[in-house]
């Protein structure tokens, strides 16, 4: 028979019975909506945990001071320990291989203040490199640059916050800003940045747009740690050329750092990037459960095609008899059945796209899980769902073909 | 000869008793031959039809088709042969019930692969020929008894089968309709076509031009309608 007779006669069939063919299509709809669903929850965390280490840095190893107690600082220093100094930075960048660039940070929670407003905020000494390795990027003005470092100028770069905070809607750049007790001019303005809101390692959470960075130069300058036994930089982040190397160059890393620190324990190496495949691998088990979930709602839809075709092959036995009759082969009535299940899978399907893409949509806007819809993943659902069809639809239809015409044309 | 069935049994078994339902069966019908097969129920003639038909096939004895084998073919060959070659009118017409009177004479063009502007050609002819131009789109439920019986026939024709197969064609009309489908017959019969009736009825079979009687499997008599007198002289001569 002819493809477009199957489908006409297909979609007749449906038309003939809608709430019939409505019911039974729900375990698809359902089906197909919970997997693109599940999926877009899914790809949501990864895109979140990519974006934080991107922030991190994929190719960086950090190393970072650790928070310690007062009298634990002062045994380590008792011991020799100095804490993370430039002259640390300066050697890992000289001796081990592969390392592209090397930038050190110092850190200093204080005030910032412009005319009658204020901000807490996190102002980090750093240097020129810092902007090329941490993915930070510009909405206004420019960077702090090589001849402003050699300088020690008293420039800064506002996060999206701390300008929002301190000028509303007024442009910040070129205004001059109290930091501490010092005045700085403001050069540029950062894009705003996702919250950093899960602690990595020794990192803890944070939100970047409080912060205000100035040369490293001008801090170690102007500003004064209150803690005498405080350690000249807070973190010093290396970048290597590639991220199968990182593992090996942490290694020769902390074997430095074991020296210049008498092996006091007192700083921790971060590599994000292998936080990030370990955290990878846990939420694909997780992903992998949703969508085994998702995947037996599809199968019990499947078998409610089953059930609602074998029904129909009863109900229309006496068609069929008066179809073989006429000349129709066995694969004709096998065909003509088998369009009629995909036709349902394929309208529940449809249905269930609709409902899934809506209900990730809806997830994302009304709660704080992230969803993230990709094009296979519609695909996906939706060529299961009519592979359940042709499936699921085949023994109906198979029994209908077996039917003999001269038993069947009789049937009443 | 057109149809040639020799020394043909057919034997089921109905909860599990055996059932003899043609016992050594001889019969040859030529083209445009008019041929009625009259007996009680349960004399095997509806049996008979439906090896005729392909839809059944005997269990000993040959059946040639226009010189074919009928037994030697597949499922698939049977399928074809009654598209193309056997055209069935039925007792309770069996019209599909969805769908309107022009698209239920098409089906058969449909399993034959025609092309859709054709079928749709020749099955509007069909309704012309037998008289149904004005009622091309009403579903069967919207028409009377002889009306769907017309489409039926419609549809038994449009493929130009090399017989036409009517099983009761009359038995679900009242007379004075069951008589206008008996002139139709009698027109299809004298524009060539061959015609076998399945009845039990004496005054329907008085429309053929042969006439044979089937009892217990057997056949009781094979002779020329006394009516036709031309014609029975000429068949046995």
């Amino acid at each position: 028979m002819q493809l477009e007779e199957s489908i006409r006669v297909a979609l007749s069939g449906l038309a003939e019975h809608k709430f019939r063919s409505f019911l039974t299509m729900l375990g698809i709809i359902f089906g197909v909506a919970s997997v693109i669903a599940m999926l877009s929850i899914g790809e949501g965390a990864k895109r979140q945990a990519i974006a934080k280490y991107q922030d991190l840095g994929v190719n960086n190893i950090i190393v970072r001071e650790k928070t310690m107690t007062d009298e634990e600082l002062e045994e380590v220093r008792a011991k020799f320990s100095q804490g993370l100094s430039l002259n640390d930075a300066q050697v890992i960048k000289e001796i081990v291989p592969g390392v592209v660039r090397v930038a050190s940070q110092a850190e200093l929670n204080t005030d910032v203040k412009y005319a009658d407003k204020s901000s807490k905020s996190s102002v980090i000494g750093i240097t020129p490199d810092y902007i090329e390795m941490l993915n930070l990027k510009l909405g206004s003005g420019a960077f702090i640059n090589q001849d402003q470092y050699d300088h020690d100028l008293k420039v800064c770069v506002l996060g999206a916050g701390v300008a929002k905070t301190l000028f509303k809607h007024k442009d910040p750049l070129g205004k001059m800003v109290k930091i501490d007790d010092q005045w700085f001019q403001v050069i540029g303005v950062l894009q705003s940045k996702t919250l950093f809101t899960e602690t990595v390692g020794e990192l803890a959470s944070r939100d970047l747009n409080t912060d205000v960075y100035i040369p490293l130069s001008a801090y170690l300058n102007r500003f004064t740690q209150e803690n005498v036994l405080a350690s000249e930089i807070q973190q010093i982040t290396i970048q290597v050329a590639s991220s199968d190397k990182l593992l090996e160059t942490a290694e020769l890393v902390k074997g430095i750092l074991q020296r210049h620190h008498f092996n006091n324990e007192d700083y921790s190496i971060v590599i994000p990037y292998e936080l990030m495949k370990q955290e990878e691998k846990e939420r694909q088990i997780y992903n992998f459960l949703l969508g085994a979930i998702a995947a037996i709602s599809l199968l019990v839809g499947g078998i409610g095609i089953m059930n609602i075709m074998l029904a129909t092959v009863m109900e229309r036995t006496r068609e069929i008899g008066i179809r073989r009759a006429i000349g129709a082969r066995k694969s004709d009535i096998m065909g003509q059945f088998v369009s009629e299940a995909v036709a349902i899978s394929i309208t529940g399907g449809l249905i269930g796209v609709v409902l899934g893409v809506s209900l990730s949509l809806l997830i994302s806007v009304f709660t704080d899980v992230n969803t993230f819809i990709r094009p296979y993943s519609v695909f996906i659902a939706f060529g299961f769902s009519v592979l359940v069809g042709i499936s699921f639809g085949y023994l109906p239809a198979k029994n209908a073909a077996n039917l003999k015409p001269i038993d069947s044309i009789r049937y009443e | 000869m057109l149809i040639e069935i020799k020394n043909m049994s057919k034997n089921y078994s109905m909860d599990g008793v055996e059932v003899d339902a043609l016992k050594n069966i001889n019969l040859q019908i030529d083209r445009n031959e008019y041929v009625a097969i009259m007996g009680p129920s349960g004399s095997g003639k509806s049996t008979l039809m439906n090896i005729i038909g392909c839809l059944d096939t005997p269990t000993t004895g040959q059946y040639l088709f226009n010189d074919v084998d009928v037994n030697s073919l597949d499922d698939n060959s049977l399928s074809a042969m009654r598209n193309k070659e056997i055209g069935f009118v039925f007792q309770n017409f069996n019209l599909l019930p969805r769908m309107n009177s022009v698209h239920n004479v098409e089906l058969p063009l449909i399993y034959a692969g025609i092309p859709k502007a054709e079928r749709r050609e020749r099955a509007l002819n069909a309704l012309e020929h037998v008289g149904l131009t004005e009622r091309v789109n009403h579903k069967p439920g919207e028409l009377s008894g002889g009306q769907r019986q017309r489409v039926a026939i419609a549809r038994a024709m449009v493929s130009k089968p090399g017989i036409l197969l009517a099983d009761e064609p009359t038995g679900a009309l009242d007379s004075k309709m069951g008589e206008e489908i008996m002139l139709l017959f009698n027109k299809l019969h004298e524009e060539g076509n061959t015609i076998i009736l399945i009845t039990h009825e004496q005054e329907i079979a008085n429309h053929a031009h042969r006439i044979i009687f089937i009892k217990d499997g057997l056949i009781y008599s094979d002779r020329p309608n006394s009516l036709f007198d031309n014609q029975a002289t000429e068949m046995t001569e």
